[in-house]
């Protein structure tokens, strides 16, 4: 109330730690992605701009821009992407809808309770259980044969072999990242039909629109921040993610950036060129981060004045 | 007063407000007001919502600081030193009981900073407790009290401080009528045995007529009248102070004097003789009589100060008829009488006679006038008398 | 059959179906991880019998070194992520709640920021941090507390604020009222009201944490600091008995019995399930 540096010294400590393990972190990768490499391959961060080297920044916006092997890889994870998104709309957009429109009383706990529990289910635990049942001898594998799905998918060319779900499909991967996000869109999904007005779509029928009518003219566009909101949430690590890939498929063919990131900064020793890939990453992803922040603090502040 | 002395107290819970400001950004909530609570006062600030009083009250606890003016405490002012540092205290709306404390927990709060031994201590919070009649009930917890038992531990907690003035933000306002009734006389019993400065916020005017020494009534920010209930109910001395502490039946007319030192007020045909108020005036001004002393009477009854109406209404208030009657000229006035067991004295579309004595008739100056109790809606700041 | 599908009064069983078949398809490929952990032979894919060899045999999760190891640094990391994190947010989100004036935006914004970061840009750069500006620490165990650290301090300070912002001002104001100084409001009035918030995100850090994968692999400095996500992440692709399920199984138990608990005393002390349900939400 009164002394107002109470409050700033309590949040001191915070932004501290924030400043130096987050702000300075980021600058460390700026500082080598515009740095250079010695003789051993280790990075030399750069840490004054005027000193700055944008070589292998160069290097890697060169290859982007002439279609080289990153630009690939970014068009293949953009690709990844929106259809893994499109999908995890499919499956995500109506549970959330029955799960915030139709489902009362008690059951509306359990329904909850099943939705939010994937969040809490390690990642990698969720796609070691795919890996055993979609291996050779897998479960999953074995019921694909025999309903004859699989034939389907190798005549459509989205499977190469019998059996060879985790053998560099990019079919698994996407389903695989489908089934990894789509429980962290249909929260928001649930949040935001949840708070749309029943008695705005009772008007609408009231008025002579039929059921789809009244979804298609009230229900989806009030819905529409929650669906955006949502996409951005997931997209985010959608294009950061590399472990999915690595773990379903194991194929350079289904490479993706992050992947590709991955390879040069942790697995190998080109780091400068791995930073300046991250770099081009974040600013990719800055629009999406930015809309995001924007729509959720004004929402926060709503709540706070309310 | 003698409790004060007793207590060997030189501080006797004097406050005094001089020119106080708050503007919120654009807003001025509170504008340049004076006010002066002599120590020991029941003292009232009532208005509608917006007219400031709150502000006012939270400026004088400290939890908001004034853009300016001055606060003063026994002569000191405390306008800009933080609320733990000052010996009043507050009793607020919601009473703010500390949910992890039991009763006793939340009385004796800031006892801790008073370095009392744990049993002086303990007996202080018994006795304020008792004070206000929640012996038994130290042990309990806030969410397991009604309404007007933790208003009282509210009471109870800022009391046991025995702070100079004690501050109370329309601290009745959660309860229902009868408990109401029987918790004002209760402070205004207790305010007279402590003899404690009180500074009362409400907008309830019959609160602040029952329990008031003196009321200020505050209006966008100002003072419009401050004095006693009396004072402020029969003597009002603009027509926002006349309509907001009751039915004020307003007539229009011009003014002149009547050669005998009374103010004679032409409405329409009509002349009235009134006697109260801002009686030298001249030119357009507006009369005010009180529903209860208009006496209502035979349909053409002689006599001045009188006119002719219609009854539109007659509503039953249980212990009074209140009557709309529509006069020559239009307007509605009010009137009410008294239940004295009679069948209705007036029926609905009856003709009657207002009779509006002129000792009841109060003229109400539409500029400021150079008197003691001049405020007017538009003027500057205000010195209350005293 | 028309007529059992529009029935304007029924549930509308077309989304009855897509929502049940999607609640199996999540779930049941879990469960069915989970039961293989009680395989009673060495395979993952099939069914041998019944049995609890790779919980507590010699070379179950109770007994193997490597996986004893890796469920230790995993609890061991998450103690400390929570025994840091926690206080690091709650006095942010005290500060920020009541902060006035330049600043505070920018402080707000660089809070929310690891939220939306992916992981793996924020991996490489601590993993950058830590190679060129600590080198001094190496990596291991403190560079990947202090990397979670990092990402869970943003929770923190999200369910704290929901809950001051439920909370009001008006307890403070109180406390000032009768004689308290601002770190006695604190202490004695805020904190005990935020508590269960407090509690709510501890458990919240102490689950993410386990169950982080890039940021504590990034900062690994060697098998001594392996957690179960890495070696989940390393052997899944391999050969492995159903001791990996089991291991995972572990985690899964002990995070869901963390969350349950939190969620039980955040439900007594606060708002009752809603309340939970809102904070789970926030997330």
């Amino acid at each position: 109330m009164r002394s107002r540096w109470t409050w700033k010294a309590l949040s001191a400590p915070g932004v501290i730690w924030l400043s130096v393990f987050f702000l300075v972190a980021f600058y460390a990768v700026i500082a080598v992605a515009f740095g250079n490499e010695d003789t051993y391959s280790a990075p030399i961060p750069y840490w004054n701009p005027l000193d700055w080297n944008v070589g292998y920044m160069l290097d890697v916006l060169q290859d982007i821009w002439n279609r080289g092997q990153y630009f690939t890889v970014f068009v293949r994870t953009f690709e990844f992407v929106a259809i893994a998104l499109g999908l995890s709309l499919l499956i995500g957009y109506p549970v959330a809808y029955y799960a915030a429109r139709h489902v009362h009383g008690r059951w509306r706990g359990l329904v909850l309770l099943c939705l939010i529990l994937p969040f809490w289910i390690n990642y990698l635990m969720r796609m070691l259980a795919w890996i055993n049942l979609l291996s050779p001898d897998g479960w999953a594998t074995k019921f694909l044969h025999y309903t004859g799905i699989d034939q389907i998918f190798i005549s459509l060319g989205l499977l190469a072999n019998e059996g060879g779900w985790l053998d560099g499909q990019p079919v698994t991967v996407i389903l695989a990242l489908v089934y990894g996000y789509v429980p962290f869109l249909i929260l928001p999904l649930y949040a935001s039909l949840d708070r749309i007005d029943q008695r705005q779509i009772e008007a609408a029928r009231d008025l002579g629109a039929g059921p789809f009518s009244a979804f298609r003219r009230v229900t989806l566009p009030l819905s529409m921040p929650g669906i955006l909101a949502g996409c951005v949430l997931i997209a985010l690590p959608m294009f950061g993610d590399y472990y999915t890939p690595d773990l379903v498929s194991a194929s350079p063919k289904t490479n993706i950036i992050g992947n590709q990131i991955d390879q040069l900064t942790r697995q190998g020793s080109e780091k400068v060129t791995g930073a300046a890939l991250t770099l081009v990453l974040s600013a990719a992803m800055l629009v999406l981060m930015i809309y995001y922040l924007r729509t959720t603090r004004s929402a926060g502040q709503e709540a706070a004045e309310a | 007063m003698s409790d004060h002395e007793l207590r060997g107290d030189e501080l006797r819970g004097e406050v005094k407000i001089e020119e106080l400001t708050k503007a919120f950004g654009e807003v001025v909530a509170v504008d340049g007001i004076d006010l002066h609570m002599p120590p020991g006062e029941f003292f009232t600030m009532l208005g509608p919502s917006g007219c400031g009083k709150t502000t006012t009250l939270r400026m004088i606890a400290g939890f908001e600081r004034p853009t300016s003016g001055r606060i003063l405490l026994d002569g000191v002012d405390v306008a800009h030193v933080p609320p733990h540092k000052r010996n009043v205290n507050t009793v607020f709306q919601s009473y703010a009981l500390f949910p992890h404390l039991d009763v006793a927990g939340n009385v004796a709060f800031g006892l801790k900073y008073r370095r009392l031994s744990k049993d002086e201590s303990k007996t202080r919070v018994a006795d304020a407790l008792e004070l206000v009649q929640l012996g038994g009930f130290a042990r309990r917890k806030p969410g397991q009290l009604s309404g007007g038992q933790q208003q009282r531990v509210a009471l109870a907690r800022a009391l046991v401080l025995t702070p100079r003035v004690l501050l109370l933000d329309e601290p009745l306002g959660a309860l229902d009528a009868r408990l109401r009734k029987g918790l004002q006389v209760e402070l205004k019993t207790l305010q007279a045995e402590l003899g404690i400065t009180f500074v009362f916020v409400t907008h309830d005017q019959e609160e602040a007529l029952t329990m008031s020494d003196r009321v200020a009534v505050m209006n966008g920010g100002r003072v419009e009248q401050a004095g006693s209930p009396r004072e402020v109910y029969e003597e009002p001395s603009t027509e926002f102070v006349a309509d907001f502490l009751g039915v004020s039946n307003l007539l229009s007319g011009t003014a002149a004097t009547d050669g005998n030192g009374n103010c004679a007020l032409k409405v329409g045909e009509r002349t009235f003789r009134a006697m109260q108020g801002a009686v030298s005036t001249r030119g357009e001004a507006k009369a005010m009589i009180r529903p209860e002393r208009i006496v209502v009477e035979q349909h053409d009854t002689p006599g001045d100060n009188r006119l002719p109406g219609l009854v539109e209404r007659a509503v039953f208030l249980g212990n009074s008829f209140e009557l709309h009657v529509r006069v020559v000229g239009g307007d509605v006035l009010k009137a009410f009488m008294p239940n004295d067991g009679t069948a209705m004295p007036a029926a609905e579309g009856a003709a009657v006679t207002l009779h509006l004595p002129a000792e009841a008739l109060r003229v109400l100056a539409p500029s400021p006038a150079p008197s003691e109790h001049a405020p007017e809606q538009t003027a500057e700041p205000v010195v209350s008398s005293d | 059959m028309r007529a059992w599908l529009r029935n304007p009064w029924g549930q509308p069983r077309a989304l009855v179906v897509v929502t049940g078949g999607y609640i199996l398809w999540s779930l049941v490929p879990v469960v069915i991880a989970i039961m293989f952990a009680f395989n009673a032979g060495r395979s993952r894919t099939t069914w041998q019998g019944f049995s609890f060899r790779w919980f507590t045999g010699p070379v179950g999760v109770f007994h193997d070194p490597a996986l004893q190891g890796a469920l230790k640094h995993t609890l061991f990391l998450a103690v400390i992520c929570v025994a840091v994190a926690t206080p690091l947010g709650v006095t942010l989100a005290l500060g920020l709640q009541r902060w006035r004036g330049h600043g505070a935006g920018t402080v707000n914004t660089v809070m929310l920021l690891p939220l939306v970061t992916p992981e793996i840009v924020m991996g490489v750069a601590l993993l950058l941090l830590f190679l060129k500006v600590f080198p001094g620490l190496g990596l291991g165990t403190v560079p990947q507390a202090i990397g979670q650290v990092t990402f869970t301090l943003s929770y923190v300070v999200v369910i704290v604020r929901g809950r001051l912002v439920s909370i009001g001002r008006e307890y403070e104001e109180a406390a000032a009222d009768l004689g308290a100084p601002p770190h006695d409001q604190i202490l004695r009035v805020v904190l005990p009201l935020l508590a269960p918030a407090i509690i709510a995100s501890a458990a919240v850090v102490f689950a993410l944490s386990i169950d982080d994968f890039v940021v504590t692999q990034y900062l690994a400095g060697g098998a001594s600091t392996t957690t179960v996500s890495m070696l989940l992440y390393a052997t899944a692709r391999g050969a492995p008995t159903p001791a990996l399920n089991a291991i995972a199984t572990v985690a899964l138990v002990i995070t869901l019995a963390t969350l349950s608990l939190a969620f039980f005393v955040y439900k007594r002390f606060a708002g009752g399930g809603d309340a939970a349900v809102a904070a789970a939400m926030e997330i």
